[in-house]
């Protein structure tokens, strides 16, 4: 069984919120001093369906992340858990893109690679919860594709998905070459073993340019952008308590209805 | 001279850090409360490879070292598990792991290291009398030769995990203190499997930490084969000092963990609580001062102890690790105090009540000024063995 994760470098959403800023001229956001970051956590749970596949059936798993810049002892973590190979597409020209841009490049990447059975991403990336690279790269791979998994089992050429809705979860089979997107509901993914860690920190990434999978240069990063961001701002959250005053519960109800009358509320 | 963590290293601390945040605050707040040991933790970090980071591959640890060994104990102290994150460390990777990886002998390396390295061979130290405190070489203790066996008699009191660990490390007075030529001459070091019929354990009840049982501990005729004994016989100072040393710098990891943990809570709470006007009281120098203060010592500690971890990982003599575990501690005890205690004034009397956690770490804190020896002892080592000043105690 061939499979490869796609797992984004992101910001730490964990990050304490009063360390979130914003450039407002470059509409970019500006990472806080002092957090490192780290694998987008619905990408680690790609792996780790990856990984549990491994553990019951065997087979390599092939990381692909795309960036410039990242930091390796980041982008080893899925190295650390189990995944047998690192491949980056790490140069400037993949920097500003967007979900059609990053798409276009890890496809394009994944027909580099040229064997693989599934292909796992997270559900949406933990900074702009777009959710819509996972199924542009089915979408572009002419492959099927199924959404917001909870579980994956791969089966006699099909992968069985357990897909979560609102109300509970749909069972859907699905022929391979296939692309999943995990969800959180697949539970924890395991943590970095100190065997991993060592047996990662001696491997040494693949490294790929944008003339190495011969994309074309206008299709990727920012050039390669399908949709225009206009503006980027936090919305001012403003709470207010007001204590009603009364000498009786029920003269606080009459208190209260009269606020709420003024208020327009009711 | 080089600062940054390799690669290796900041994976080391990453993966603690998610273990921590995994077992936070709240966790331990239950453990504490009820006494409870933390067996999820335990087995996540055993699982996970943390307990064996500083015992050789061979014997199924990671052979890294204590720097490793540290960076992995701060990261868990400082992301949530407070003391919890280095306490258990201790007792069986230090007392256990390190004290047989320097000092045992093949055959004890074969029986305990494996289990200790995955977490499943708890350990603990009899080291501490009620009158062998910060003066070990007082130890009363006795292990005495009959035919093949070695025969234990003794009380020792503050031995952490005894009431839980499957092996201890024993320090005993083989030769007594009057028939010996030096007087650090004359204590050995042996390993006994636990539980035992002729060791009585019975906790002591304790401040904090409660989710670890300290005891007192009788051996009342333990017979122990002769194999039992970690060799040279009569040389154990020498060889306890390579498990005290790790067990000073591990408290000094744990009081910069447990510093930076209460000074980020109080940190994100005074960003947030306003009390007069409109002015958060974060923005108040009186709070921000002996914060910063506090903050930039640690950082020194820090540095100072990973210094330490450097020498004695590289097989420095013992005086030259002696004197930078010491002074790092002192650094850390003074300021790790000052950034609970100054943690605890921004919450103000929230800080008392238990579900901020707070009054747990300034518990937790307090230990460190007394354990694993006073902060003035500390001073007195730096005074003598590295200013040269005559000694104040015989």
């Amino acid at each position: 069984m061939n499979m490869i994760v796609c797992c984004k470098q992101v910001l730490d959403p964990e990050a304490p919120p009063a360390s979130f800023k914003i450039d407002p001229a470059n509409n970019k956001v500006v990472p806080p001093p002092g957090v490192p970051p780290v694998i987008s956590p619905f990408d680690e749970q790609a792996v780790e369906a990856a990984l549990r596949i491994k553990d019951n059936q065997g087979g390599k798993i092939t990381v692909l992340s795309l960036g410039n810049n990242l930091l390796r002892d980041v982008v080893k973590k899925p190295l650390s858990m189990g995944a047998d190979e690192l491949i980056l597409l790490e140069d400037e020209a993949f920097e500003g893109g967007d979900s059609w841009s990053t798409a276009y490049a890890l496809a394009t990447a994944i027909k580099k690679i040229g064997e693989f059975d599934l292909i796992f991403c997270g559900r949406q990336a933990a900074d702009w919860d777009a959710g819509q690279v996972g199924s542009g790269i089915a979408e572009l791979l002419g492959i099927p594709s199924v959404t917001v998994a909870k579980k994956v089992e791969a089966v006699d050429g099909k992968a069985r998905v357990e897909r979560v809705i609102a109300d509970g979860y749909q069972v859907i089979e699905v022929t391979l070459p296939a692309l999943i997107t995990v969800s959180n509901e697949l539970g924890e993914a395991r943590y970095a073993t100190l065997k991993g860690i060592m047996a990662a920190a001696k491997k040494q990434p693949i490294i790929w340019k944008p003339s190495d999978i011969g994309v074309d240069p206008s299709q990727i990063g920012a050039p390669g952008r399908r949709s225009k961001l206009f503006k980027l701002f936090q919305p001012v959250r403003e709470g207010k308590c007001e204590i009603i005053e009364a000498e009786t519960p029920a003269e606080a109800g009459t208190n209260l209805a009269t606020k709420l009358r003024e208020a327009k509320i009711i | 001279m080089d600062f940054n963590l390799t690669e290796e290293q900041k994976m080391i601390a990453s993966s603690a850090k998610e273990i921590a945040e995994a077992f936070g605050p709240e966790y331990w707040r239950q453990k504490e409360e009820k006494g409870e040991f933390g067996d999820e933790f335990w087995k996540a970090i055993g699982d996970a490879g943390f307990v064996g980071i500083a015992i050789p591959e061979e014997y199924g640890g990671s052979g890294r070292g204590t720097t490793e060994l540290l960076t992995a104990m701060e990261e868990l102290a400082a992301n949530g598990c407070g003391m919890a994150g280095v306490w258990y460390l201790i007792l069986t990777e230090v007392f256990g792991g390190l004290s047989i990886v320097r000092h045992g002998a093949e055959e004890h390396k074969r029986k305990y290291l494996p289990g200790i390295a995955k977490g499943e061979l708890e350990f603990c130290m009899a080291l501490t009398e009620p009158d062998a405190g910060s003066n070990t070489l007082n130890t009363k203790t006795t292990a005495k030769k009959q035919g093949n066996e070695w025969v234990i008699e003794g009380n020792k009191t503050f031995i952490s995990g005894a009431d839980r660990a499957k092996g201890m490390m024993i320090v005993a007075r083989t030769t007594p203190k009057e028939k010996v030529t030096k007087k650090t001459l004359g204590l050995s070091l042996f390993l006994t499997d636990l539980p035992h019929e002729l060791v009585e354990v019975k906790p002591i009840p304790k401040h904090g930490i409660n989710y670890s049982h300290s005891c007192q501990v009788s051996f009342n005729g333990l017979r122990l084969p002769e194999n039992a004994l970690m060799p040279p016989q009569d040389l154990g100072w020498y060889s306890v000092l390579d498990t005290l040393n790790p067990e000073r710098m591990s408290f000094t990891a744990a009081a910069v963990g447990i510093a930076r943990l209460a000074i980020n809570k109080a940190v994100d709470y005074s960003k947030q609580r306003k009390v007069f006007g409109d002015v958060p009281i974060g923005s108040y120098q009186g709070l921000q001062f002996p914060l910063a203060e506090a903050y930039a010592t640690l950082e020194a500690a820090r540095l100072l102890n990973f210094k330490a971890a450097s020498l004695f990982d590289n097989g420095a003599d013992a005086a030259s690790v002696g004197a930078a575990v010491n002074m790092s501690s002192v650094a850390a005890v003074e300021n790790a105090t000052k950034a609970v205690y100054w943690a605890m004034q921004v919450f103000g009397g929230y800080g008392y009540a238990k579900e901020y956690d707070i009054e747990r770490w300034w518990r937790e804190i307090n230990l460190i000024r007394l354990a694993p020896l006073t902060h003035q002892m500390a001073l007195n080592y730096i005074g003598e063995h590295v200013l040269g000043m005559p000694r104040a105690y015989y």
